[in-house]
């Protein structure tokens, strides 16, 4: 089957006069149509780059090699036009911060006009009204909203102005870059659930960055396990989350509190990020692996199938050494 | 939006009333007097001291002369110089458009430069255009104005004799008509560019860094993943939201422009406002100088209301009660 998005070897390299930081090294990933992937990971393993390079909105002087392909375009190769016309028609994105995520000096109704007419230039305001109205139901917000300005509200309404303005072209492809890590649990609950809700009637497909497991748990049906850059597994949330097979993917499943069963002590993963300037030969968990051989050290692992639809990047998955315990 | 610009105007008149009262308890503690510099050195004739003083009304209790003086001030009557006895108003009213013409040429050149510079250096971050421009902003910022002044009288007067050294116009020459105008340019030239130097650099960087700063706000990145021109995004939304702080500047510049170019004034025998409050404090003379910080006082509150509403009106976050 053919997939919507097939991300090929992908590295970002951060170029600095004195140091090259890799933040996202061989990454490969699939998401087909109607999916909704989450990518997971600790701060600063790369997932926020990756979804930046795949919209190709990262800083200047940064080195991407590898493919993008959404619809059979390389969203990396593509030229500055071709992406623009994908932009928010294709691909929309949510950002993290949605309390700067629109210019505090305008009108909502004011951006969302601008933001619209990028892709439909001719259309009249009474339109433009009439589609974002539409789109203010979808995320329970009132209509007065498209008139005030963004410091008049909420981090929560914000944030659902933020989708609102993210659906106003039926994007085929929805990221959200940890677009709920900024609001309350009760807000993100209400949040997410509404995404749920709008997902029944639109057929979008969403990667969702994010460092929280219980979102995945909720709202995903695949996910991504990120560590310093590189993936450590893949697959579908419920074998995922119930049967990790990477040490790296056990470590944060047991980092998070249990709602059911019983009371067990969190345990951290200890040690930190390795130095991302510097190239790393072995499995770049190994340091913080309590599982660590002294191949982990020496030889990078490969990806290697788990389950149907998964894949870890282990040496002690290979050879049917399972360590889930 | 109306509430807002009713109470600052109330505000800005009660500030003129504390300063005035301020300004008048100042000038009238301050050791020396009129009548001293009037009479001369030499002479020290009580009789003639008294009837000055009367004369004068200096011999009545201050609480008296301040009610005086704010009747008539408020009347629009600033009163009459004690050493050149001539009205007041004629005197400012004469040297307050040598100093407007300096102030506002200057300011407005500075600010349109200098602007302009730091948009373009923004847009080009760490090239070596900007970090040369950048280097000279600094140095001229640390400049005293009065010594760049000078600098330039040496250069351009004396050495290469290009430009006038003093003065706004040619006292022997008598013309009128266009070659007046052309003849005051010329003159204005030096005073002109010493205090465009000087100013210019404040302009640049705070519309380069502000530029910067809005640049990487979340909202831009937001613009740009959208699809939207750069030019559209440069145009209308960087540019809105860091002119903001561009505006504070020029208000607080425009308010005190009458202040801020006394020193050249002097350096430049330039005849404004500037030069006549040197000679004024020098020789006491009462009403003159309180006409002048009166005159100022007014220019910067009303200036700084207009900053304020104007503000208002551009930064939606402002709140207006």
């Amino acid at each position: 089957m053919e997939h919507l998005l097939t991300v090929k070897d992908l590295n970002v390299t951060y170029v600095n006069k004195n140091r090259r930081v890799m933040a996202v090294r061989n990454v490969n990933m699939a998401v087909d149509k109607g999916d909704s992937l989450g990518i997971v990971g600790e701060s600063g393993s790369g997932k926020s780059t990756l979804a930046m390079a795949l919209l190709r909105l990262h800083p200047k002087g940064t080195e991407i090699t590898g493919q993008a392909l959404f619809e059979g375009k390389d969203l990396l190769a593509i030229t500055k036009e071709e992406m623009n016309e994908l932009r928010w028609v294709k691909i929309a994105v949510v950002f993290q911060k949605a309390m700067n995520a629109l210019s505090p000096v305008h009108r909502i109704s004011e951006q969302i006009e601008d933001i619209y007419r990028v892709h439909c230039p001719k259309a009249s305001a009474e339109e433009i009204k009439t589609r974002t109205l539409e789109l203010l139901k979808l995320v329970n917000l009132p209509e007065r909203v498209y008139n005030l300005y963004p410091h008049e509200m909420s981090g929560g309404m914000l944030q659902r102005v933020a989708i609102a303005i993210s659906l106003l072209h039926h994007p085929q492809l929805l990221i959200f870059d940890e677009a709920t890590t900024a609001l309350d649990v009760v807000t993100q609950g209400q949040i997410l659930k509404e995404i749920l809700e709008m997902e029944k009637t639109l057929a979008t497909t969403r990667i969702m960055i994010t460092h929280d497991m219980s979102v995945v748990a909720t709202t995903c049906n695949k996910v991504a396990v990120m560590y310093a850059g590189e993936l450590m597994e893949f697959g579908m949330v419920k074998d995922v989350l119930t049967h990790p097979h990477h040490p790296y993917t056990q470590g944060l499943q047991g980092s998070f509190p249990s709602l059911k069963g019983d009371n067990k002590k969190l345990v951290s993963i200890p040690g930190f990020l390795p130095d991302l300037s510097k190239e790393c030969k072995g499995c770049v968990f190994a340091p913080r692996c309590s599982h660590a051989t002294e191949r982990c050290h020496k030889e990078k692992p490969p990806m290697v199938k788990t389950g149907e639809a998964g894949g870890a990047a282990c040496w002690l998955c290979i050879g049917g050494e399972e360590n889930g315990k | 939006m109306k509430r807002f610009i009713v109470r600052r105007i109330i505000s800005g008149i009660l500030t003129v009333l504390v300063v005035f009262t301020l300004n008048f308890a100042l000038v009238k503690s301050a050791p020396g007097d009129p009548i001293t510099s009037l009479m001369g050195k030499e002479t020290d004739d009580p009789v003639l001291r008294e009837a000055l003083m009367e004369k004068w009304g200096l011999d009545q209790p201050v609480p008296v002369q301040y009610f005086n003086y704010l009747k008539n001030a408020l009347t629009g009557d600033l009163g009459t110089s004690i050493i050149y006895n001539r009205p007041v108003n004629d005197m400012i009213g004469e040297r307050m458009m040598a100093t407007i013409l300096l102030g506002l040429t200057s300011l407005i050149i500075a600010f349109v430069l200098g602007t302009l510079l730091g948009i373009f250096c923004a847009r080009r971050d760490g090239s070596i255009l900007d970090n040369t421009l950048s280097t000279i902003s600094y140095a001229t910022d640390a400049m005293p104005s009065f010594w760049l002044g000078l600098m330039l009288i040496i250069l351009f007067a004396t050495k290469l004799d290009i430009f006038p050294s003093q003065g706004m116009y040619n006292v022997r020459a008598g013309y009128t008509g266009l070659q007046y105008v052309l003849d005051v340019l010329y003159h204005l030239a030096l005073p002109c560019i010493t205090l465009v130097l000087i100013t210019m650099s404040g302009y640049f960087r705070i519309t380069k860094s502000s530029i910067l700063q809005v640049t990487n706000e979340d909202f831009i990145t937001t613009m740009r993943a959208t699809g939207m021109s750069e030019r559209k995004i440069f145009n209308k939304y960087i540019f809105r939201n860091a002119i903001l702080p561009t505006v504070t500047m020029l208000g607080i510049s425009i308010a005190f422009l009458v202040t801020g170019v006394s020193l050249i004034e002097i350096v430049f025998s330039w005849p404004g406002i500037g030069s006549m409050t040197l000679t004024a404090i020098n020789q006491r003379d009462y009403p003159t100088l309180m006409g002048v910080y009166l005159v100022m006082n007014v220019s910067v509150v009303v200036v700084m209301i207009i900053t304020d509403v104007l503000y208002a009106i551009l930064d939606p976050r402002i709140r207006y009660d």
